[in-house]
């Protein structure tokens, strides 16, 4: 799409030292340059807007934001997905006002403009009063996003008509996506329903959270670690056998024990059922791979999407202004599982990171005190510290990415803020640079690339 | 028969009698007051060991849309507890680790349109309630929790203990950052 602002001023340069290991704190407040976020970022980067499971017959739909742009998605008769925005061409009232359901056309309250789950015009209230000459109704359906892609039952929609592909878009990350999305036969689903609240937080606070920061966990979560684990301590990190790998600003920190979040979950019947999966797992995606599932690890995709895998939260930051966002979150199963381990995991999901979880109660109240304090004039102004593990890049063989060691790391963090200024910056999107050089280039599977199952 | 009285059902229209009913109102504010002075091992004490506690996380959705968001317990719930999963929550309040707790949050619960109805049980009652949650925190944080609830209260021992709450909150996105809160 057109982006009149882009190639205006793209300083943004100035709020950061990644090589230093600092940020200026105006990133988190200043409503400037969220406003540049929505422009440079949401309008023109692949965004999570489903997972397959949601939409499993045709008409089905539901409804979210793409940045703040209201999106419709919906499942063709021809079993694709198109996403459109919420709002009509005539005077841009919604034509949806539900969260999800089956629908065979969606019909705009104000005038009675018809679109079917294609987004076509279909018709309109009183047709009569318009000429010939007035309307064409080709040029008058839903406006469609660019492109629609799907990467292992997510979906992911992007306003912009040029730029790398979805799959170039996650590029190696794939090969960690697969921990989550084919760990067993038949991949993911997410459980019904969506639960949302709202945190008066900035957006990107989500994000890096769970991209990177262990840290946190054994501190802000210690209450909620012995809570679901009679009063046991959060596991102990090896610093030696744990890792931070950021591909393209996407991130996944992690242990290789095995068990760390399955643990933290406290439903012994999930352990039970992913270590006896654990041998499967490991002819599926190799060794290495069944030895980090399960492990204490949370990850993030790009700008706005993260997970913990093993502990099976998957959510979406929503940004709604510089200091709040919609927190999105959703179960994820393997399709595969007993209807009971289903059962199991959503319980637990709930009781850790639903809004009442033991885990998720911790950090809002952080998140929101982080940004709002940047009210004050003269603490915005304040540079942020970011340099944890700056010196412990390695180049690993079998782990693909810019991976450091040690999952107490500031690094995939620094590596979302390169690709945050990235994308702030660049005015063509192909001429950004892949972060690092693929490894998966020309592999259809992960699974295939060379080496892997020898380790 | 044995099976306790549920939560589904919809009203008898049996109401209790007069003694019932006012025992189990002033029961109902009790609760509310044990959960504003955070007195939860009282409140623990009034709840059964076959307690089930839950509170339907609910989209929003077309009329015509038959989709179970209520009593279909595999879709996400806010709460989906047993009496020892309600404990682990607690349990957390106690690690004195608890961070966003301390300053202490501070709530008031008003419970209203208060109903007892006679089940098919003698010793169980269902008991149909409204209730407005404020809480305050910090310096200026605050939110209202609104809904309404369906309980099954049973006799024991001269006192009545919930064993089942359904608890529907009016919001579709929660206006709150969390939860830390019992309804």
């Amino acid at each position: 799409m057109r982006m009149d602002r882009i190639g205006r001023e793209p300083e943004f340069s100035r709020y950061m030292d990644l090589k230093e290991g600092w940020l200026d704190r105006r990133i988190f407040s200043d409503a400037d340059i969220y406003e540049e976020e929505l422009y440079r970022i949401f309008a023109r980067s692949w965004l999570f807007v489903a997972h397959e499971s949601q939409l499993p017959k045709a008409g089905d739909f539901l409804t979210t934001h793409m940045g703040e742009d209201a999106v419709i998605v919906t499942r063709q008769p021809d079993g694709t997905i198109k996403v459109y925005l919420n709002s009509c061409p005539h005077r841009g009232n919604k034509v949806c006002f539900a969260d999800a359901g089956n629908t065979r056309r969606f019909v705009c309250n104000y005038h009675g403009w018809a679109f079917n789950t294609a987004g076509e015009l279909q018709g309109m209230h009183e047709e009569y009063c318009y000429d010939e000459g007035d309307i064409d109704r080709k040029k008058n359906g839903l406006r469609q996003v660019a492109r629609v892609g799907s990467y292992k039952g997510l979906v992911f929609a992007t306003f912009a008509e040029d730029g790398p592909s979805l799959d170039a878009w996650l590029g190696d990350f794939r090969w960690y996506l697969d921990m989550l999305l084919d760990n067993e036969e038949g991949g993911t689903e997410l459980v019904g329903g969506c639960i949302k609240s709202v945190i008066s937080a900035n957006w990107k606070f989500g994000v890096e959270n769970f991209i990177g920061d262990a840290y946190h966990a054994g501190w802000t979560h210690d209450s909620g670690c012995r809570s679901m684990n009679n009063g046991q301590p959060f596991p102990p990190i090896d610093m030696e056998n744990s890792y931070h790998a950021s591909v393209n600003g996407h991130g996944w920190e992690f242990g290789t024990e095995g068990v760390g979040d399955l643990f933290l979950l406290g439903r012994p019947k999930v352990m039970e059922y992913y270590e006896k999966m654990r041998p499967k797992m490991a002819d599926r995606l190799g060794t290495m791979r069944s030895q980090i599932f399960g492990s204490v690890a949370s990850a993030s995709i790009f700008p706005n999407v993260s997970f913990l895998p093993g502990i099976s939260t998957f959510r979406q930051w929503q940004p709604k202004g510089p200091m709040q966002f919609e927190l999105k979150t959703w179960v994820i199963v393997n399709k595969a599982m007993p209807d009971d381990i289903k059962d199991e995991v959503t319980k637990g999901v709930m009781q850790t990171f639903g809004p009442g979880g033991t885990f998720e109660m911790d950090d809002g109240e952080n998140w929101e005190n982080c940004t709002t304090v940047n009210r004050g004039v003269v603490t915005r102004h304040e540079r942020l510290h970011y340099r944890c593990g700056i010196g412990r890049q390695i180049d690993h063989d079998t782990l693909p990415g810019i991976v450091y060691r040690g999952q107490y790391n500031d690094a995939n963090q620094r590596g979302f803020y390169q690709r945050w200024l990235d994308m702030m910056e660049a005015t063509d999107l192909e001429a950004m640079p892949p972060r690092p050089e693929p490894r998966l280039t020309g592999i259809a599977e992960t699974r295939d690339l060379p080496g892997l199952f020898a380790l | 028969m044995n099976q306790t009285s549920t939560v589904e059902r919809p009203s008898t229209g049996a109401a209790a009698s007069l003694e019932v009913s006012h025992a189990l109102t002033q029961t109902l504010y009790r609760e509310a007051r044990r959960l504003d002075d955070e007195d939860y091992a009282g409140w623990v004490a009034m709840l059964a060991d076959d307690l089930h506690y839950h509170m339907p996380g609910i989209e929003t959705r077309y009329r015509r849309d038959t989709t179970d968001q209520i009593t279909d317990l595999t879709r996400m719930a806010y709460y989906n507890d047993n009496l020892d999963e309600i404990k682990k929550r607690l349990s957390r309040l106690e690690t004195g680790t608890a961070w966003s707790e301390d300053p202490a949050t501070r709530y008031t619960h008003i419970v209203t349109n208060v109903e007892v109805e006679n089940t098919e049980k003698a010793d169980e009652f269902r008991v149909f309630s409204n209730f407005y949650a404020y809480r305050n925190r910090n310096e200026r944080d605050e939110d209202s929790l609104i809904g309404n609830r369906i309980d099954i209260w049973r006799e024991a021992g001269g006192a009545y203990q919930l064993v089942k709450r359904r608890i529907i909150l009016k919001h579709n996105i929660m206006l709150s950052k969390n939860l830390n809160i019992y309804l």
